[in-house]
């Protein structure tokens, strides 16, 4: 299989004279990738697209080796999606409903029984697995989601927003079967999601989408090693010794007790001689490191 | 000896033989027929089809009865077949109206048409599956009571006469049957894809279906604009059509059995094409994701 899982070259939506994807280019590959963006980035939208749901206006999609539009029920028989909604029909046994969906999906009713059981199993619902849906809980109910997405194996499972609506012990035991079923069963992950924490949990990457385009695409590995700038606390006051940078040449940004300082080569050595010469108590000087969160708010920019 | 025992098996997968798009549309229409029958669900949801199908046979198992206990010197009179499809009408208003919503709000409002449009469905297959099941239901209302009384009749030896009429009979009553369902169907699956609340939709098709009635009657007899305006009464028009394919004008019926042949089955064949496709335009537009 190609490392490249959804590759979008220029690709572009629109809902009458509302651009939502404006050029959108971005590879998606193997792993666990997160699809952030502010809410009306075209997260949704671009979700869409690649299940071939939808249209797009122009530019070039492939997902799986495929275009969506030319081949959307192929590819989606190997696809797992998960909505963002909770609405589950509520008088049908949750063993039901995932195994009718894994016969929508091909697989042979008797296959689809069994595996059925067995998604609910993986996903913590053995022994509630006869119960009707609307009995169930948020939680359940979105385990239930996940494992009608997963119950017909596919090979790329779309997540939107699977931590909605819950509980923060929840929300964990959700975040850890997700990096699950991306580590140990193999599935490639796309997982939509506005919570930065939550993507720097359990994803390899991330897409950014800003404005109808990508932001920012890359590995969450390499977010932390470069450092940009320093960081300096102090117990006091840091008015007098950002001025102090200031006249200096440097860039100095307060926040609370904490300056960021960049824009200054030896950044370090001035930080010292300036806190000596003012007097101040010095907590704590650190490199700066890059977070998801910066590159969150420079791609949405 | 200690005993081994497996706690997890893991996740497995799955590399045994998958269907196509059109086993899922299979596995789609079979749900539904089983949703709108109300089978695995609550013992009320089974209650109206129940009902439904109860009327819909009792006149024709009574009809078989006399036909078997009374001696063939008798003269009774069996009825033509196209008049039963009016009593029939009455139990296809109710439940097309109060049943057949469950087709396709319910997967609006419980977030399935998602994931069945995340299947290898697509809409088009969606609603195709739809239509077709909407229709079998139907179907063990229009064809099942007059089926069944031409294979008892024939048993009895009162049906028609010689193998080709037979066959003719068979052609109108599949036919009759296929047509008013198809009707029904269409209608209410138009309606359906109006709103994802079923009971507005079960509203809009009940006061839809008798607004048509009263302005086709009105507009023709009341305000004597030509018998063509009966054309727009929803109710006597699958009626008259039933009784054109028999080769019959309804005795007793509405303004619309002043009304030619052609124009009849022009309007019924235009309406079940009108209705699909204001169901598919509909759907087209349905956004999924999100």
């Amino acid at each position: 299989m190609s490392d490249i899982v959804i590759s979008a070259r220029g690709v572009q939506k629109s809902y009458g004279s509302n651009h939502v994807l404006q050029g959108l280019d971005c590879d998606v590959g193997r792993g666990i990738t997160g699809l952030l963006g502010p809410n009306g980035a075209g997260k949704s939208t671009f979700m869409g697209l690649v299940l071939g749901l939808r249209p797009r206006q122009g530019g070039e999609l492939n997902v799986l080796g495929v275009d969506p539009e030319q081949s959307g029920p192929e590819l989606r028989a190997k696809l797992g999606y998960a909505p963002e909604h909770h609405d589950l029909p509520g008088d049908v046994q949750a063993a039901d409903l995932v195994r009718h969906i894994a016969q929508l999906h091909g697989l042979p009713r008797r296959a689809a029984t069994e595996r059925a059981s067995d998604a609910l199993w993986q996903v913590g619902l053995g022994e509630e697995r006869f119960r009707p849906v609307g009995t169930m809980s948020t939680g359940q109910r979105q385990r239930v989601k996940m494992a009608q997405a997963l119950a017909h194996d596919p090979d790329l499972l779309l997540l939107d927003e699977p931590t909605d609506g819950l509980d923060p012990v929840q929300r964990d035991d959700m975040l850890a079967l997700i990096r699950r079923v991306g580590r140990e069963f193999g599935i490639d992950i796309l997982l939509s999601s506005h919570l930065l924490e939550e993507v720097e949990r359990v994803c390899d990457s991330v897409v950014i989408l800003a404005n109808g385009a990508v932001g920012h695409s890359g590995a969450l590995d390499g977010l932390g090693s470069a450092a940009t700038g320093l960081k300096v606390e102090l117990d006091s006051d840091p008015q007098p010794l950002a001025a102090a940078l200031a006249a200096q040449g440097a860039e100095a940004v307060i926040d609370g007790h904490i300056i960021t300082v960049t824009g200054h080569d030896a950044a370090a050595d001035l930080i010292r001689d300036l806190v000596a010469d003012l007097g101040l108590g010095l907590r704590r000087l650190e490199p700066r490191r890059t977070t998801l969160e910066d590159v969150f708010i420079e791609a949405s920019r | 000896m200690t005993e081994a025992r497996i706690h997890d098996r893991g996740y497995l997968a799955y590399d045994g033989p998958r269907h196509g798009p059109g086993r899922a549309m299979v596995v789609l229409g079979y749900h539904t027929v089983q949703r709108v029958l109300g089978l695995k669900r609550s013992n009320w949801q089974k209650v109206m089809p129940a009902i439904a199908l109860l009327v819909a046979f009792v006149p024709a198992i009574v009809f078989i009865g006399l036909a078997a206990l009374l001696p063939a010197s008798s003269d009774l009179d069996l009825g033509d077949p196209a008049g039963y499809y009016v009593p029939i009408s009455f139990v296809l208003f109710l439940f097309t109206s109060f049943v057949t919503p469950e087709a396709l709000c319910t997967d609006r409002s419980s977030g399935m048409l998602g994931l069945y449009l995340a299947s290898p469905l697509n809409r088009d297959t969606y609603l195709a599956s739809k239509f077709v099941a909407v229709i079998a239901v139907l179907g063990i209302m229009t064809i099942g009571p007059t089926l069944l009384m031409l294979i008892a009749f024939t048993l009895d030896g009162s049906g028609p006469d010689g193998a080709l009429d037979w066959l003719i009979e068979f052609g109108r009553v599949l036919g009759a049957g296929l047509a008013m369902a198809a009707f029904w169907g269409s209608l209410a699956l138009a309606v359906s894809s109006l709103s994802p609340r079923r009971t507005l939709a079960s509203v809009a098709i009940f006061v839809s279906l008798l607004v048509s009635a009263a302005v086709g009657d009105g507009l023709s007899q009341g305000a004597e604009l030509g018998d063509s305006f009966a054309l727009l009464n929803m109710i006597a028009l699958p009626i008259e059509t039933v009784y054109r394919i028999y080769g019959e004008v309804n005795p007793d019926g509405p303004p619309i059995r002043h009304v030619e042949t052609l124009p009849i089955l022009f309007t019924f064949l235009g309406l079940i094409v009108v209705f699909g496709w204001f169901a598919r335009w509909r759907y087209q537009r349905i956004e999924v994701t999100g």
